[in-house]
């Protein structure tokens, strides 16, 4: 940890609302990145990492000292976008994807195998999404991977590998992780 | 890389995005605006505790000195069957931010209860043009509280609790009010620190409590590898059974998240219906015509959106948008467009609860309509506390 992450978190847990946001201003676009690849709405995403970054900011005192912050925070990023998924304005079919699927019969096989896979991924399970995201997406290493599931890296691989093989009936996946 | 991973990246990074300069001004304006109330709450706590704690011991040793000799007796078997009132702060009028959670209860053609996911509750005797605010029991709801009334003046909340991960379990305190929610009382509680005295099991997520009436009502349970449960009471919810519902035609759960989610259940005479979405959004409409010891299911909604309203036992309309909506008459065997003037700004499907057969309110992110026709014509109400 630099000198300066050390003094701004110092301060944020003084109540300087100012050293919170330079602490939280790195992390703040993998955040956002991750919460659109698990709720696919730019609107949810917004309210989910502006509801983590709030709880982000109560919860300092919680946050130890000499820990990376980005695992922390994605770690209540994505808690909060699986509150967001099990919300009832969840459980609707958004109006854009009725007409995507009245729209009939798909000529294009290159359009209808990335069709598969995008709701393969609509889907999925949302621990198999948050492994898939945070390890395809992010490029976050194994280990912080392993911080923001809160289980070993070995864990961590194991859960990568069963998020593949539930998405395996869209696509034949042959990876190294 | 090989081919197919190039292909997962690709389908993750169309999903993803960057924050928009106004959303990084937002959150920037939060972190100015609020300071940690850790501290200030630290201090508050302390202050507190020191002022219960000396007041406690006042009271006891006056209890003492006015009951004589403390009696000894078999402790409480549990306070899941002990009610408990709880205080009740005189109501302050507190202003709802939109867009939020909004849930509303209709238990009649004039009575309609709104419960808004920031923890306000608020009553309208007149079809939601005048509103009042009422209690609830606590402030430590989770978003997944919700609310259920028979009339004005009895109701229901589920508080939700701490879903584990899948939903695998979740605990759950459920209140009864019998004065319009002036104050309320626990009747059941399920928190995992033993067996289940009410009925009612830690495993699962909870929501959708409904009742029908003043004793019979329904608390609907899921999780990601099961199949949903739907537990019934008919002493006002002291007790309850659960049943699951089967896998309705074409549908067969599978461990993973293909699980069925069930709604409110809504009553109508002797028969109940049960709207149930898959993962995939497709609705399946559920009847028991047994009190809920079993369901069938009977119909599949025309389009996956989650948005069927049950008008009548056999009447059913999915509002989409004024040229798309559709209409049964037949209980879902058939589906027809069906010509109304609902409409919003937001692409998501409204919630629709019908007091009875014409009169019925549609929700979406806090806004209210309503429609006194059945559903042909709809007239925006003003959202309490706004």
């Amino acid at each position: 940890m630099s000198d300066d992450h050390a003094e701004h978190l110092q301060q944020a847990r003084a109540g300087d609302g100012r050293a919170f946001g330079d602490l939280l201003a790195p992390v703040l676009d993998p955040a956002f990145r991750l919460a659109m690849t698990m709720l696919n709405d730019r609107t949810a995403a917004e309210d989910a990492v502006q509801e983590a970054a709030l709880k982000a900011w109560r919860k300092l005192d919680r946050f130890r000292s000499g820990a990376e912050l980005r695992p922390w925070f994605l770690a209540i990023v994505a808690n909060e976008c699986r509150t967001a998924r099990r919300g009832r304005w969840w459980g609707v079919l958004r109006f854009a994807d009725l007409d995507r699927l009245q729209r009939g019969a798909v000529t294009d096989r290159g359009w209808a195998e990335r069709a598969d896979l995008d709701a393969a991924l609509d889907r999925l399970a949302q621990h198999h999404l948050l492994a898939l995201s945070l390890y395809y997406h992010l490029d976050l290493p194994i280990e912080e991977v392993a911080r923001v599931l809160g289980c070993s890296p070995g864990g961590a691989r194991q859960r990568v590998h069963r998020a593949l093989a539930a998405l395996r009936p869209a696509m034949a996946m042959e990876v190294d992780v | 890389m090989t081919p197919d991973e190039r292909e997962l990246r690709r389908a993750l990074d169309e999903r993803s995005g960057e924050p928009s300069p106004e959303f990084r001004a937002r959150i920037s304006s939060l972190r100015q605006d609020e300071r940690s109330p850790s501290r200030t709450l630290s201090s508050i706590a302390l202050v507190a505790a020191a002022v219960l704690t000396i007041a406690t011991i006042g009271v006891l040793l006056v209890a003492r000195q006015a009951l004589g000799p403390v009696r000894s007796g078999p402790a409480s078997a549990t306070r899941l069957t002990s009610p408990t009132a709880t205080p009740f702060p005189s109501p302050t009028p507190t202003q709802v931010f939109l867009p939020q959670t909004a849930q509303l209860s209709a238990p009649s053609t004039d009575i309609l209860w709104a419960y808004f996911g920031q923890g306000l509750l608020f009553r309208s005797t007149d079809r939601g043009d005048t509103w009042e605010q009422r209690t609830l029991p606590t402030q430590n709801l989770s978003p997944f509280a919700n609310v259920t009334f028979v009339d004005d003046q009895h109701g229901w909340l589920s508080t939700g609790g701490s879903p584990e991960s899948e939903c695998n379990g979740e605990g759950a305190g459920i209140w009864q009010t019998n004065d319009g929610a002036a104050t309320w009382q626990q009747v059941a509680l399920v928190d995992g620190s033993g067996p289940s005295v009410n009925g009612i099991g830690l495993a699962q997520c909870k929501e959708n409590l409904s009742f029908v009436d003043r004793t019979h009502g329904f608390l609907a349970a899921w999780d990601a590898n099961h199949q949903p449960t739907i537990y019934r009471t008919s002493d006002g919810g002291r007790s309850w059974t659960g049943s699951t519902l089967p896998d309705p035609p074409g549908f067969k759960i599978q461990a993973g998240g293909f699980t069925l989610r069930a709604g409110l259940v809504k009553g109508f005479g002797s028969t109940l219906l049960v709207i149930a979405t898959d993962s995939q959004g497709s609705d399946y409409v559920f009847r028991s015509i047994d009190g809920g010891a079993t369901w069938t299911p009977i119909a599949k909604a025309a389009v996956g959106a989650d948005n069927i309203a049950l008008a009548t036992e056999s009447r059913w309309l999915q509002l989409i948008a004024s040229d798309q909506s559709l209409e049964t008459l037949d209980a879902g065997k058939s589906w027809h467009q069906y010509p109304t003037d609902y409409s919003q700004a937001a692409p998501i499907a409204p919630v629709v609860s019908f007091g009875d057969g014409l009169v019925g309110y549609a929700t979406v992110r806090g806004s209210i309509q309503r429609t006194v026709d059945g559903g042909m014509h709809w007239l925006i109400i003003k959202t309490p506390g706004t």
